[in-house]
């Protein structure tokens, strides 16, 4: 609905990358103006921050977006993290490392936030594993958060046209990925759209929300007391359905996650879903070679855990994951 | 003409100005606009002037000062043509124009002078340009100078002569305009005359294109030229070298002669001695005899008068006295009777018959055109690469000044055991210097030596020289060669009993099968085995070739080598008992039932304890990348290890192996990725049925994909400290079938 205009009003791929000014007024008319926050020459390339009123959302949301020196000369891949619980768009952006990698595979990265903000819903920001920050990435369907929080359709259309049309991305090459919620919403957002994505990782993701705290909480508060309606939105049950078209899902998760022993991730549930279903995942279960004598012997673990220092510490290989699919 | 038309106005109008003074000169005014004539107003003059000065691009530099001329010309015609012709228009008119005449003209001769110069000159230089460019300095200058004419005409409403002889080269003019070439008359002419004139129905090309044709043409024969005179100098250094050898020839061979000649003057001369001698010894022996005889006729003269004498005395005698006496004379005369007188000459008066024995000197003339027999001839040594498998080529020379009807040239093979035996001798006759001898042995010492003959007779032996032949070809081994994208390592055997120096391996890329031409050759190869650099994704033939003292031997049966992915056998040496390989060398059998058979030995080479076997891969640094058929439900264990890996472990058990270990137990399949003990936790979904394997060592990376999903599954990072080989080991019977010498595929590059 709001493509055709947008396509025409876009301007040159190499316009949009080199003219932060020119980003302003494209689209005014739409309420889809693009207003820069921050742009930080990075690797090459620039990392920037934008906000803009999101249409699904009903509010302001900013979204990080690394531009790798690829993106001068002609239109990239683009490859999208979702983040975990309480996340912005800043943490993965400052504390990953991803952009060496990325410069490297000439992929444009963007980081949405994890929830609308600012909604002055009630009780929006009572828990730190509901409303702000965790939107889940699901559309709501219950009051009061079914106006704003259609994370969903967010990440998944209005976002994407929103880079598509500003940013010199190909719209044709997409990826996702993401880290716990986020890596969560990765998966559901490739298993619910076959092709949409040339591929998907994740780091620590909820593979099974329905049987978990979190997304027990989560999926009644949005979607309310009807679990059929949450396993639209449950990665290990859409693979059941999923029609089997080509798809390599990367795993990594941390050996020492507390959240892994919480019963919070329950990969295992996804990993025997896709055996079953034959459906590819690389699962891989990484624990520190190291061991700290001190750690072992006041019983502090020491493997990974759920921190961005294991997403920087496995990083390159997801953004080489994808840039192998979107690269081809 | 000229003169006339710019005279006839200035009359007209003095003689008009008489009549209707003011209203003609307005009239004529008038008309002189309407008609741009010549002679138009001062002011209108210099209006055209400058336009066609500005309207001539060419030549600009040129026509700066050309302009300034103008300007000067202007000048003058102000100072003088317009008070002439307007202001003092009457009968001033005809007395004035001599007298500013001859003001006028020294300067413009100075001025004129000074550019017309600069314009030959330029000119001049400009010619070599004019090949290039014929229109520009030409048309520039030619340009300018009728411009400049035509303004001159214009102001002064005459030509000026002086001008025109020093800037205007009329005939030149003409050349200019020619600018296409008549093909019929073999003449430029001008493009304009070939439309009106007798070329109408003539070829014609562009005059440049007919230059370039007739600079063709000469290049062409120039370029005969150039190659006849290379010939003809050739011819001479030859005929020079043919005159030198000629003289030499000839100045020997007079040399001989002389010495010949001298040689049998002298023997005359000794034999004219010797018979002068001789003679005059028998001259003297004779006379000597003769004059003897002559002495002793006279004493006996002397005796028989003196005898006559005294009988006649004994005659007068008494008789007593005369009996007395007669008796004693009787006595003596019977005594001198009974000496009996010699008178038989002694020597022969006559020249006894000398025959002269000239045979020697015969012999000598006849040695003149005959021969002495020859000297040993001097075998050479065998000239490198002259050998067959099956011939030699034998090489040897004479004293220049032996003559040599035929060799005979004799071998036999070089036998280091026994001397005493001696192989059966070959005798060959030749007549060259050389000889190539057949049907001999592979790889084998001959000794030869060579007589020379002529009519005269037969020189000694030379001395023995050994020749060697050629080897055998080797034998590719074409089981065993191994090959990645930049390289092959190539086996072969000898093919020859006894050792030969060294091996030549030949490559030549089989893009186009019919050409046989070797691309590159790698000498020198001490052993049977040779590591060849290769570009990546061609065909090659590679052949051997064996060399010795002799040369080098015929080329090997070819053997083809694919530079696509790496290539690479199963080991049979490493091969566990267990474990069959089957006849291409990639695919590894563990059947049922040889699971009973005991424990073997412990061995250094040979895999005891795992069921395993390697896979030579070429040791080149690079990347590898080999594929393995696995059965889903196989407990199998792939992976890399050194060579010396311990044979008695299991694969991965230690760091001297990198591998990945499918185990399939109660319906779950485990992947390990197994190093010195140890895995990480690694979990797959779908299992593959095609393992792919990239062994990168400039990485030091080992990474495991599966392949019909093109799923990477793991990466080791390992340091290869020595080169490793593939390893494959089968815990449970089953198959595992290789496929190399494919390509790397797109997604593995990611890693």
């Amino acid at each position: 609905m709001l493509r055709p205009p947008l396509s025409i009003l876009t301007a040159s791929p190499s316009a949009a990358a080199a003219g932060d000014k020119k980003h302003k007024p494209v689209n005014r008319r739409r309420r889809m103006a693009l207003k820069q926050i921050s742009s930080n020459k990075c690797f090459g390339g620039l990392q920037k921050v934008f906000e803009h009123d999101s249409v699904e959302l009903n509010c302001k949301m900013k979204f990080a977006i690394y531009l790798p020196p690829k993106a001068e000369t002609g239109k990239c891949p683009a490859l999208y993290w979702l983040s975990g619980l309480t996340c912005t768009e800043q943490n993965f952006i400052s504390k990953s490392g991803y952009h060496q990698a990325a410069s490297e595979h000439g992929l444009v990265v963007i980081a949405p936030d994890t929830s609308p903000r600012g909604c002055n819903i009630k009780g929006e920001d009572e828990s730190w594993d509901f409303g702000t920050g965790a939107g889940f990435y699901v559309d709501a369907t219950e009051d009061p958060w079914k106006t704003n929080y259609r994370m969903y359709s967010y990440v998944t259309k209005e976002l994407p046209q929103l880079i598509n049309a500003n940013f010199p991305v190909d719209p044709q090459r997409m990826s996702i990925f993401g880290h716990s919620m986020g890596g969560h919403g990765a998966l559901i957002c490739t298993l619910k759209n076959p092709g949409k994505y040339k591929s998907v990782s994740a780091f620590a993701p909820i593979c099974n929300p329905v049987l978990c705290p979190w997304g027990k909480k989560a999926f009644s508060g949005y979607l309310g007391t009807d679990q059929n309606k949450w396993k639209a939105y449950d990665a290990t049950h859409l693979v059941n359905s999923y029609p089997g078209s080509q798809l390599d899902i990367l795993i990594d998760q941390g050996k020492d996650d507390q959240f892994l022993s919480d019963g919070q991730l329950l990969p295992d549930n996804f990993i025997a879903a896709c055996t079953e279903k034959k459906i590819p995942v690389v699962f891989r279960l990484q624990e520190a070679n190291m061991i700290c004598f001190y750690c072992v012997g006041n019983g502090i673990l020491n493997g990974y855990d759920h921190s961005y220092y294991f997403i920087a510490t496995f990083i390159t290989d997801h953004i080489r994951h994808h840039a192998k699919y979107l690269n081809a | 003409m000229e003169e006339e038309a710019g005279g006839a106005p200035a009359m007209h109008r003095s003689t008009a100005s008489k009549n209707f003074h003011f209203y003609h000169m307005d009239l004529y005014d008038f008309e002189d606009r309407l008609h741009i004539f010549p002679e138009e107003t001062t002011r209108m003059r210099r209006e055209v002037v400058q336009a066609e000065m500005t309207s001539e691009p060419r030549g600009a530099a040129k026509g700066k000062p050309q302009k300034e001329l103008e300007e000067e010309v202007d000048e003058l015609v102000h100072l003088y043509g317009l008070e002439d012709d307007h202001e003092l228009g009457d009968e001033f008119v005809d007395e004035n124009m001599p007298r500013i005449e001859v003001s006028e003209y020294p300067p413009y001769g100075m001025m004129r002078r000074e550019p017309a110069g600069e314009q030959r000159d330029w000119r001049l230089s400009g010619e070599a340009a004019e090949a290039e460019d014929p229109g520009f300095g030409r048309w520039g200058s030619a340009g300018q100078c009728q411009d400049l004419r035509e303004a001159y005409r214009y102001t002064r409403g005459r030509a000026s002569e002086e001008y025109e002889c020093y800037v205007i080269p009329e005939e030149e003019d003409e050349e200019e305009a020619a600018d296409v070439f008549c093909i019929t008359c073999k003449t430029p002419v001008r493009a304009l005359e070939k439309v009106f004139d007798e070329h109408k129905e003539h070829e014609v090309t562009p005059l440049n294109k007919a230059l370039e044709i007739a600079k063709d043409e000469i290049h062409k024969n120039m370029y005969k030229l150039e190659k006849q005179i290379i010939e003809m100098e050739n011819f001479a250094s030859h005929l020079e070298e043919v005159f030198i050898t000629v003289e030499e020839n000839f100045g020997r061979q007079e040399q001989n002669f002389e010495s010949h000649y001298n040689e049998i003057l002298e023997t005359l001369a000794q034999k004219y001695e010797e018979k002068i001698q001789a003679l005059g010894e028998k001259k003297k022996e004779k006379l000597e005899a003769l004059y003897g005889q002559l002495v002793i006729c006279g004493e006996n003269l002397d005796t028989c008068k003196e005898l006559m004498e005294t009988v006649e005395e004994m005659c007068h005698e008494e008789k007593v006295d005369f009996i007395k006496d007669a008796v004693a004379m009787a006595d003596r005369l019977g005594k001198f009777l009974k000496t009996k007188t010699d008178i038989e000459i002694s020597a022969q008066h006559d020249f006894e018959d000398q025959t002269l024995d000239f045979s020697d000197v015969e012999q000598l003339m006849g040695a003149i055109n005959t021969i002495p027999a020859p000297s040993a001839p001097v075998i050479n040594p065998q000239a490198p690469n002259s050998a067959t498998g099956s011939s030699v080529r034998v090489c040897w020379s004479l004293y220049s000044d032996d003559t040599v009807e035929s060799y005979q040239l004799s071998y036999r093979p070089v036998q280091d055991g026994s001397p005493g035996k001696d192989q059966a001798e070959f005798i060959m006759t030749v007549k060259e210097t050389y000889c190539s001898v057949t049907n001999l042995v592979p790889n084998t010492q001959y000794e030869f030596w060579v007589t020379a003959q002529n009519r005269t007779g037969l020189s000694p032996a030379s001395e023995r020289a050994v020749y060697m032949t050629a080897p055998s070809p080797p034998i590719i081994k074409s089981k065993e060669i191994r090959s990645c994208e930049e390289a092959a390592l190539i086996c072969w055997e000898c093919g020859n009993l006894n050792p030969v120096d060294s091996y030549t391996v030949e490559l030549s890329q089989a893009a186009t099968p019919e050409a046989s031409g070797v691309t590159e050759s790698v000498v020198g190869i001490p052993t049977c085995e040779a590591l060849v650099q290769l570009q990546p994704r061609q065909r090659y033939m590679i052949y051997v070739r064996a060399l010795n003292v002799g040369g080098p031997s015929a080329r090997s049966e070819p053997a083809t080598v694919h530079t696509t992915g790496s290539y690479f056998h199963l080991n049979k040496h490493t091969c566990h008992p267990w474990l069959t390989i089957s006849e291409d060398g990639l695919t590894v059998v563990r059947s049922e039932k040889k699971t009973s058979a005991g424990e073997p030995f412990p061995s250094n080479t040979r895999f005891t304890r795992c069921v395993a076997v390697m896979g030579n891969l070429i040791p080149v640094r690079g990347r590898h990348y080999w594929e393995v058929e696995v059965d889903e439900c196989l407990d199998y264990t792939v992976g890399v290890a050194f060579e010396d890996v311990p044979k008695q472990k299991d694969l991965g058990a230690d760091c001297f192996s990198w591998c990945l270990r499918h185990t399939f137990a109660s319906s779950r399949h485990k992947y390990e990725f197994l190093h010195n003990k140890t895995t990480p936790d690694i979990r797959i979904t779908v299992f593959p049925r095609k393992l792919g394997i990239l062994l990168d060592y400039e990485n030091s990376k080992l990474s495991f994909f599966n392949v019909d999903i093109s799923q990477h599954l793991y990466t080791f990072g390992c340091q290869f400290r020595q080169f490793v080989h593939p390893c494959f080991s089968l815990e449970k019977p089953g198959c595992l079938k290789i496929h190399n010498g494919i390509s790397m595929p797109k997604h593995v590059t990611f890693y």
